[in-house]
């Protein structure tokens, strides 16, 4: 899950792969913008198979807890 | 075709595209369901009907949520039957929702069920308030409305022949001061605006609408000029499913704010290898040709990249206080460097380096606040706030700010000072800064050193930076801090030991 978050990552900002890590923070250290980081979701909805409210994702700021979302959202599909 | 009422742009395009579709969304994950023009005029009118039935004819009416089809027969309705629609960010925390339902004097509050927060405490704090109502619920109970009953419930025709100087939306902004302003807006405002000049835009087509509704700039340009024109306005549904949205709706032209623009010119730059025709179709679909862009800067550059896929980005300027656009650039007619020509109702001067605007658009004023209306207008013209001059043709250059204000890429006003005095009520913080810097917003702090010293504190920027994130999760999105700068000293001040912003 982490390495297919960060191939998606990559799409949307200027970052070497090996520089993402799990504690890497999506706006401070990444550079994301908010709506890079809504279509980022959206596109992994799709990769996923899930569906992502927008409300829950308010919270998330680092790649490890998109990961854990993502997973939660697959255990309960 | 120029219109000086919200009700008659309505009834016109009814009587022009009546059985056609004005309004499509999704009800489920690929499935759209559509309202014609008919439809719309007829369920704006049972709201006004019911409004009436409610003793609430003439009062004011807020209405928060992600746009719907009922946020939009609740605005039509209201103010189509002389009532006054107060617009209401719905990422708002409730604590502010609620000042500012009470702010304005609502006595009808009109919500999207995602804030049911709000309904929780809103009747408790806004003693003024006397009706709910649920967008979402089925039938009405004794805590909240239902708005689909409601309608039902005063089917039929509703007759009212608009005052075109009457006050019709109070729509709040971001005040320079922290506190935000209510901008009261006119039907002549609106509808004039909306309607003074011919972009040339075919009737029937089709638009996505993906901005926040209770901006002006989208109520006017999306969903009033869309009306206007007999387009066919698609609801996005999330700011997740733009990508996925534009492959549904397959639209002609969106409006967009700079921050969206920049994550579609990185979506058209990774499809690579292919023609840029190609591009632009798995991107957004054949049909499509125009942005309209608005809210904010947007870097010449944006406009030559999508030029190259054969998509023309249309750049507008203005401001809530003038209903909004005061310049759009038009198809047949773009200067690279300037936000467009003034719009047909608007002239332009500068004082002072600053630019003032005077036209139909201008607003009556902020609502209950005479000392800033008084230094925002003199003698009918708007002072903008915003540095620039007006050439022979009527081309307008923006050169800088005067205001102090941050407009973040999304379009977003925000106040240095509200966030200032929020984090700076932290013992820990003994001078704040707030800026924008690199796109985000970002908090230059200097520390009480004595208190830091007394209380032991090991690591200043890391217990910083834990205000700082407490803040975040009570802030929305356009609000929150992701920048932080520990200062060693004193911030430079001014005379009246203010510090020194620039």
């Amino acid at each position: 899950m982490f390495e297919q978050l960060v191939d998606v990552i990559c799409n949307y900002v200027e970052v070497e792969p090996e520089n993402i890590h799990p504690e890497s923070r999506f706006m401070e250290d990444l550079g994301f913008t908010s709506f890079d980081f809504m279509s980022m979701l959206g596109e992994l909805e799709d990769a996923f198979d899930v569906e992502i409210d927008e409300q829950e994702v308010a919270d998330i700021r680092t790649v490890q807890e998109a990961v854990d979302y993502l997973e939660k959202l697959q255990a309960e599909e | 075709m120029l219109y000086s009422t919200i009700r008659d742009i309505l009834v016109s395009a009814e009587k022009q595209f009546g059985p056609e579709d004005a309004v499509r969304y999704k009800i489920k994950k690929n499935t759209i369901e559509s309202k014609s023009y008919t439809q719309l005029k007829q369920d704006s009118e049972s709201f006004s009907r019911a409004l009436e039935a409610l003793g609430e004819r003439g009062s004011h009416v807020a209405v928060t949520g992600a746009t719907s089809y009922p946020w939009l027969v609740t605005y039509l309705g209201t103010v189509g039957c002389g009532s006054v629609a107060v617009p209401l960010d719905v990422s708002l925390p409730a604590e502010e929702l609620c000042e500012l339902v009470d702010r304005a004097d609502v006595t009808v509050l009109v919500l999207d069920e995602i804030r049911k927060d709000v309904a929780a405490i809103v009747k408790d704090r806004c003693p003024k308030l006397k009706h709910l109502v649920s967008m979402q619920k089925e039938t009405s109970d004794e805590e909240m409305l239902s708005f689909w009953q409601l309608l039902k419930e005063n089917e039929g025709a509703y007759e009212y022949e608009a005052d075109p100087d009457s006050l019709c939306t109070i729509m709040f902004t971001s005040g320079t001061t922290g506190k935000s302003k209510g901008v009261m807006l006119t039907q002549r405002n609106l509808a004039e605006n909306a309607t003074c000049l011919d972009m040339k835009i075919p009737p029937r087509t089709v638009i996505l609408s993906v901005l926040p509704i209770h901006h002006a700039y989208c109520l006017s340009m999306d969903i009033l000029k869309g009306i206007s024109l007999g387009s066919v306005i698609c609801i996005n549904d999330s700011l997740l499913r733009v990508a996925k949205n534009i492959k549904l709706f397959q639209p002609n032209m969106i409006l967009m704010v700079p921050l969206m623009i920049e994550t579609m010119a990185k979506k058209l730059e990774e499809v690579s290898g292919l023609p840029p025709k190609l591009v632009k179709w798995q991107v957004f679909g054949k049909q499509f040709h125009t942005i309209c862009s608005g809210g904010a800067y947007l870097p010449p550059a944006m406009i030559d990249l999508f030029n190259r896929y054969g998509i023309t980005i249309l750049q507008g300027y203005g401001m809530t206080e003038c209903s909004p656009v005061i310049s759009t650039t038009v198809s047949w007619n773009i200067r690279r460097e300037s936000v467009g020509q003034l719009v047909p109702n608007c002239e332009a001067k500068t004082v002072d380096e600053e630019l003032w605007v005077r036209g139909s658009s201008v607003m009556m004023g902020y609502y209950k606040m005479p000392e800033e209306t008084a230094q925002t207008l003199e003698d009918g013209w708007l002072k903008t706030g915003d540095l620039g001059y007006v050439d022979e043709d009527g081309f307008v250059y923006l050169t800088g700010r005067k205001k102090n204000l941050i407009i973040t890429k999304n379009g977003e006003n925000v106040s240095p000072e509200e966030l200032e005095n929020k984090i700076g009520e932290h013992r820990l913080v003994q001078e704040i800064l707030v800026r924008e810097k690199e796109g985000v917003i970002e908090a230059e702090i200097f520390p009480d050193y004595d208190y830091i010293k007394k209380k032991h504190v090991k690591d200043v920027r890391a217990a910083l930076q834990e205000i700082i994130d407490e803040y975040n999760q009570g802030a929305p999105a356009y609000k929150k801090v992701y920048s932080l700068k520990v200062r060693d000293t004193e911030f430079e001040k001014n005379t009246s030991r203010k510090i020194k912003r620039y």
